[in-house]
């Protein structure tokens, strides 16, 4: 705990308000939210639905602007960072593009950025092999299982090295047992690039199994209502799933829920 | 093997149509002469095999006259679809275009748009130039109109993925959107080609040198004795129609081969 | 996106066997399904709205510029040949009984052909449906019918028919049956396979099927269609009327071509533009009335 708050800030949220305007009310998303994440942690917000964990997602990745307060991120503004393409994204479907073959989607941000060719090709395959997915790099999205196509999601968000990985509920339309291979080979992934991760769930087996800290967010209006530490050594293993610790964690994130 | 799959194939039942309705025809041409003995039988409902004759006889002439016609209705196609692809490109990036040109564009599908060729070709008096205008036009509308809903149907998840990407607003075009928006280009193609080729031959109805529109009409006039001719061009001008449409389909499946209908199995019914 | 899927559905595809299309009109439907646009346009402040007054505006300098001569003069045309909109009113005022009648004439053309199509096109689709694999190939052909030039078939329902209405509505018939048929058979066979099931568990019987899922599924499909028919009859009957006709606009239009009163003739196109919307407004309308369970009628 003081060791992860003692490294230095790679995300820093103070005060961050988000009101949206909608045609019948005036809804308060976010309300006072201040947060900071290390660099080099992986963290999760979980929540219920309606309680902001993707508006704070969003605001991060500097698809959205808070209306109040400020989010730092990699030690500027959240447009700067985008910017200098400081994060990688991972969205809840994996937004494959239909026309390019697997590993011409893996490499589209390299694309952007003016990358050669040559480079790209052998990225996508080192990415490829990161995420096993070998062999598939001339295939086309559709002929992917769900699984399989949010692995190269995975792998898009990972070709131009960043520092930051930002995942919005990437294994949520996914059937469980599925889930859970990709929670253990995400954490497999982590420990070879050493990004910082952000992930957002509504799991929390998932949010325990994945994460060095856990925020909990709480609906109407949106707000940390608490941080949960988790303890569990790492390497994470599947066995771990059916530790008594981990049952006491679930039932002390289940505790920190206010009134749910 | 082979004598097998034909039978469980998918074009077996056209085939069987087409056969049978070629045999109808030419049962009810006979009846209609030698039965019924109904005045100019042969004009209204003359026997396929000489029509087929016919068709193969002046083939060079069909040929000629009817690439003429789809020349030029290829021709005002392809300026029609390209200023069509420009105003939805147009439109989806302002939205004032958008205002002005919508509206009217819309209002334009309601309106007989055909009913606009003898006056464009009062205005003209030049038949190559009337038969591109108004195939350019018949083409534009619907082209435009299918091109903007294939750039308004991007997935809002991708372009959050370009702007997450700092992509550049021509890069979001060319990457994303303009690929995105094939399939609706492509169905609005396939609308405009059957009717750019009918804009042209109707042009040429109203008075032109060249084209299968002009032999159509003069067979028609020279009465019951070309009778076989006539039905030929008419023959050629619904295959002018039904090429057009097939050529878009073809085009369809080289530019944008990875939608769903183009996928091995499933959907087969 | 959802919503509007529903609604775009082509009456070509199944010439091409299997390729996308969408029909020409119902685009407007999946463009403004904007809900807030919809909302705004029944406030008192419609008129003020832009993206009224804009087109409004552009509308009325494009007819003070032509009025202008401004065309004339870039387009190096003379008056006869692009009459000004003063003078197509004038033309309009002058002949206004003759022109009413012809448009009611032409208008009874496409009304009779387009239903008569239409129901000819479903028919088509209930037995493509009933029997896929034999009946399919019945869809082919109406398709490659629907590719066939109008004009083709003009001079031969003329032979058929003589050269009263009945011509102009066999026209109309063959230009709108494929769309119907086209759009009712993928809105029959474009069924929840769990709603197959359930009537299946029912015991429900074929015809049962039809009444109570197909048919009430294909409506939607269905006014789309009609839709499309709107404008497509009426585009029929005036191009049909041009050639062996003596009465309706179509007739009217290409013999003022002929005679150099240019007025007329344009009097004639504004006319049909008038019934052609007047006619696909009421198609519309009674879309609303019909299905209003479906989503794309929810605001």
């Amino acid at each position: 705990m003081s060791l992860v708050a003692a490294k230095i800030p790679e995300i820093q949220l103070e005060d961050v308000e988000m009101r949206y305007q909608t045609e019948t009310a005036d809804v308060l998303a976010l309300h006072q939210v201040s947060l900071d994440i290390a660099k080099g942690e992986f963290v999760s917000l979980l929540g219920p639905s309606g309680c902001g964990k993707t508006t704070l997602l969003r605001l991060m990745a500097d698809l959205l602007t808070p209306t109040a307060g400020n989010v730092i991120v990699a030690g500027k503004s959240a447009k700067e960072a985008r910017l200098a393409q400081k994060y990688g994204i991972v969205f809840q479907s994996p937004v494959l593009y239909d026309w390019r073959k697997v590993k011409h989607n893996i490499t589209l941000p390299l694309e952007l950025m003016g990358v050669k060719k040559t480079v790209r090709e052998e990225k996508a395959h080192e990415l490829l092999e990161l995420v096993g997915l070998q062999g598939f790099a001339d295939k086309y999205p559709w002929q992917l299982s769900g699984g399989m196509q949010q692995r190269v999601a995975i792998a898009r968000a990972l070709s131009m090295e960043p520092e930051i990985l930002l995942m919005d509920e990437p294994f949520s339309a996914l059937d469980e047992f599925t889930r859970e291979r990709l929670n253990e080979e995400l954490l497999s992934v982590w420990s070879k690039v050493q990004s910082t991760i952000v992930f957002v769930t509504h799991s929390i087996p998932e949010s325990i199994f994945l994460s060095d800290r856990v925020f909990v967010l709480s609906p109407h209006p949106g707000r940390l209502s608490a941080v949960v530490d988790i303890p569990l050594p790492r390497p994470r293993t599947a066995e771990m799933r059916n530790s008594p610790q981990f049952f006491e964690l679930i039932a002390r994130i289940r505790d920190s829920f206010e009134g749910v | 093997m082979k004598g097998n799959s034909l039978l469980r194939s998918r074009y077996l039942p056209l085939l069987v149509w087409i056969c049978g309705l070629l045999a109808v025809w030419e049962g009810v041409s006979w009846m209609l002469l030698h039965v019924v003995q109904t005045p100019l039988a042969q004009s209204k409902l003359p026997y396929v095999h000489e029509v087929a004759a016919t068709l193969w006889k002046y083939s060079g002439t069909l040929l000629k006259e009817g690439g003429a016609t789809f020349g030029n209705a290829g021709i005002g196609f392809l300026i029609g679809a390209a200023a069509g692809v420009l105003l939805a490109v147009l439109m989806s990036m302002s939205r004032i275009i958008e205002r002005l040109a919508f509206p009217y564009a819309v209002a334009s599908q309601m309106i007989p748009i055909l009913g606009l060729a003898p006056i464009i070709y009062g205005i003209v008096r030049d038949e190559q130039v009337s038969r591109v205008i108004i195939s350019g036009y018949i083409t534009f509308f619907p082209v435009a109109l299918n091109m903007l809903r294939g750039l308004r149907s991007v997935d809002l998840s991708a372009v959050e993925l370009m702007h997450s990407y700092a992509a550049r607003p021509w890069a979001v075009y060319w990457k994303l959107k303009l690929p995105a928006a094939l399939p609706g280009l492509f169905s609005g193609l396939k609308i405009a080609a059957p009717l750019a080729v009918t804009g042209a031959i109707l042009v040429e109805l109203m008075g032109a040198q060249h084209g299968i529109g002009v032999i159509m009409l003069r067979n028609l006039y020279y009465g019951p004795s070309h009778t076989y001719m006539f039905w030929s061009t008419v023959l050629v001008g619904a295959l002018l129609g039904i090429a057009s449409y097939w050529i878009m389909t073809l085009a369809e499946r080289l530019a944008a081969p990875w939608q769903p209908e183009f996928r091995p199995k499933g959907g087969d019914r | 996106m959802s919503s509007s899927s529903v609604q775009e559905p082509s009456y070509m595809a199944a010439a091409g066997g299997d390729g996308p299309s969408t029909s020409l009109i119902t685009t407007k439907e999946s463009i403004y399904s904007d809900p807030k646009k919809q909302k705004g346009r029944r406030h008192l402040t419609k008129w003020l709205n832009p993206g009224v007054l804009l087109p409004l505006a552009a509308g009325v300098i494009f007819l003070l510029l032509w009025e202008l001569e401004m065309f004339h003069k870039l387009f190096d045309l003379k008056k006869y040949q692009l009459p000004l909109p003063s003078a197509i009113w004038e033309a309009m005022r002058e002949n206004y009984s003759l022109l009413l009648s012809y448009t009611g004439y032409t208008l009874s053309e496409a009304v009779l052909g387009m239903l008569t199509g239409s129901a000819c096109g479903f028919l088509i689709a209930l037995a493509a449906t009933a029997w896929p694999r034999w009946g399919g190939g019945s869809l082919t052909l109406v398709a490659a019918l629907n590719a066939v030039p109008i004009v083709a078939l003009a001079p031969i329902m003329n032979l058929w028919f003589g050269d009263g209405i009945g011509s102009r509505a066999a026209i109309v018939t063959a230009t709108t049956m494929a769309a119907m048929a086209i759009n009712a058979y993928k809105g029959m066979s474009a069924v929840d396979p769990l709603a197959l099931d359930l009537m299946h568990s029912y015991a429900a019987g074929k015809p049962a099927v039809f009444r109570y899922l197909r048919i009430q599924n294909s409506l939607p499909y269905v006014f789309t269609a009609l839709k499309i028919n709107a404008t497509a009859s009426m585009i029929g009957a005036i191009v049909g009327e041009f050639f062996f006709s003596s009465r309706g606009l179509g007739y009217l239009l290409s013999n003022s071509i002929k005679v150099a009163k240019m007025p007329l003739g344009w009097s004639c196109i504004v006319l049909a533009a008038v019934a052609g919307v007047i006619f696909y407004l009421v198609v519309e309308r009674l879309e609303k009335v019909f299905i209003k369970w479906h989503s794309s009628q929810r605001s």
